[in-house]
């Protein structure tokens, strides 16, 4: 008969090999972690709220590290929220999306565009749902400040996307009339990298729309000394709008001769 | 050592030709390359979210149908070897257990880059077809006004939207989400070497795998209340949460695939940090299956 020894030697190997690889991995992944966290790569954290929300299927799939393609997922249901009127629903479908892609500039900017246009604009026209017109306008104000609101968190968790403060800057001129916060927002977006050029203008329109005539000169003379002489002959359509914009200021404002950007 | 490495290449080529002739395997990468390629179709029920959708869906089924096939591919080499009784032939001849068992994970990484590769291939076609749809549909978009193309700031705008399809699709910080989503792979087909080295069951070895996997995209969130949780972690809670840190590997760092397809620059340092994080957890892993294999009773 024979007998099995227990093989220590080999747990005692694999013990070393654990004992020594433990806290030299422990080092490792808590650097991985700071160097995500300063790059700004917080991904998400799964909160019990977040788990609520989610259902069964979709928190394995976030647990297995398709976070995306669960977002997107969520996302299909705030089209068909859409087409059910279910307006609550969509804000927090918005909500979850953005809490599960929080770096995702597309969920932000189309789920505010959603609130503050299409809701709104629908809760104004819903003569059915609402035959009392004042309360369509309060319903038509509150979601446009729902669709504020997805912008400004999504601001606040992307701070260089340009595409975020010109979507807000839309929102302050066409859906607030509140042209000066609309001025802010475009000059911060065409300060951010990858603004499009004719963000550059949109600040001094809306400060011209808001009656700051001496703002908007300011903001067109800076436009005006920021192009060089060769980007002015090749925007030369820019070149003349600025001009005009120029000389119409200074006449209203009636600045000096000698401080005229075109004294003739 | 140019024996032993010689003996390793060629287990390694015939795993990878058994696995390749494996219905199984063909008809999960037939599935995720079907997958990506249909992404695109699904995808047009989302405005404005065209090329996301297919990079999410794309770069998801490659990562899924690549743990699929990382993991029932591994989960069977012992066991069929066992079962077919082969490896009693292989280990007769003068081939050392360690050569047999890095050769056989070496024939699963080369199935799994085999793998990445065409599910790549098919990705990088849906994005194409669907950046140019994305630039079609901007040019229709513009071409309702007829004389578009005489306004200059129409001209500027067209051109700054196309660009921004052109950057989405084009992007190449996509090599590195595939080298993570690689990488990620071939480590979570080290842990079920690993339990296939003890285990007595596929199944086992499948299910154990998963779960690991599962919690690893927990591991960071262990390690966080393990390490300052304080006093409202009990002494219990702690120690399971201590051994969870110190020996699950940390899946949720390569999540930050995500934030490389929602457009977000990751220097290559930090991606190449990761990748070597996934290479050293894996040679512990090889080594540890080497330890556990070398005394087993066949």
């Amino acid at each position: 008969m024979t007998t099995m020894r227990f093989p220590w030697r080999r747990v005692i190997w694999i013990a070393v090999l654990l004992c020594a690889w433990a806290p030299f991995k422990l080092v490792w992944e808590e650097g991985i972690e700071q160097q995500q966290n300063l790059l700004r790569y917080h991904g998400v954290a799964m909160t019990r709220q977040l788990r609520d929300q989610l259902t069964q299927g979709l928190t394995i799939g976030v647990l297995a590290g398709m976070r995306n393609v669960v977002a997107d997922f969520v996302w299909l249901d705030v089209t068909v929220a859409w087409e059910k009127y279910e307006w609550f629903k969509m804000d927090s479908l918005i909500n979850l999306c953005t809490s599960l892609e929080p770096r995702s500039i597309i969920f932000w900017d189309n789920g505010g565009w959603q609130l503050a246009w299409n809701v709104s604009v629908a809760a104004t026209e819903d003569v059915v749902r609402q035959p009392n017109p004042l309360r369509r306008l309060h319903d038509s104000r509150f979601w446009i400040f729902k669709g504020l609101d997805v912008y400004k968190r999504g601001i606040e968790n992307n701070p260089q996307s340009y595409k975020l403060w010109e979507s807000t800057g839309e929102l302050y001129q066409n859906r607030l009339a509140d042209y000066r916060n609309a001025a802010i927002c475009y000059q911060r977006a065409s300060e951010l990298p990858g603004a499009p050029v004719y963000l550059e203008r949109f600040s001094a329109y809306m400060l011209e729309d808001a009656h700051d005539d001496a703002g908007a000169y300011a903001a067109w003379k800076a436009l005006w000394y920021r192009l060089t002489p060769a980007q002015r002959e090749e925007k030369q359509h820019w070149k003349e709008k600025i001009m005009s914009s120029i000389r119409k200021l200074e006449n209203k404002l009636n600045i000096p001769r000698e401080k005229r950007v075109f004294p003739n | 050592m140019i024996g032993s490495l010689q003996r390793i290449i060629i287990i390694a080529r015939n795993t990878l030709t058994e696995a390749v002739r494996q219905k199984v395997l063909t008809v999960l990468l037939l599935f995720g390359v079907v997958m990506i390629c249909t992404s695109s179709f699904f995808s047009q029920v989302v405005i404005d979210q065209q090329i996301k959708f297919v990079k999410d869906f794309g770069c998801g089924a490659i990562g899924l149908i690549g743990l699929f096939i990382a993991i029932l591919s591994t989960a069977q080499l012992l066991p069929q070897e066992l079962h077919n009784r082969t490896i009693y032939t292989i280990l007769a001849k003068p081939v050392r257990r360690a050569e047999f068992l890095f050769g056989k994970f070496l024939g699963v990484v080369l199935l799994l880059a085999l793998s990445v590769a065409l599910m790549s291939l098919a990705f990088a076609a849906t994005l194409w077809w669907q950046e140019s749809q994305g630039i079609a549909a901007t040019k229709a978009t513009y071409a309702a006004n007829p004389h578009w193309e005489s306004i200059p700031d129409q001209v500027s705008a067209y051109h700054h939207d196309v660009d921004a399809i052109v950057t989405q699709a084009e992007d190449p910080q996509l090599v590195e989400a595939i080298l993570l989503l690689f990488a990620k792979l071939v480590m979570s087909s080290a842990i079920a070497l690993v339990i296939s080295t003890f285990s007595t069951s596929f199944i086992f070895t499948v299910i154990t795998t998963s779960m690991i996997y599962l919690v690893g995209h927990l591991e960071s969130t262990a390690r966080d209340v393990w390490l300052q949780g304080g006093a409202q972690v009990s002494f219990l809670q702690s120690g399971f949460l201590e051994i969870l840190s110190l020996l699950v590997p940390d899946m949720n760092s390569f999540t930050i695939v995500d934030e490389i397809l929602d457009g977000h620059a990751v220097p290559w340092w930090h991606t190449l940090n990761l990748v070597g994080y996934a290479a050293v957890y894996t040679f512990v892993l090889l080594a540890l299956s080497e330890l556990i294999f070398r005394n087993r009773e066949i």
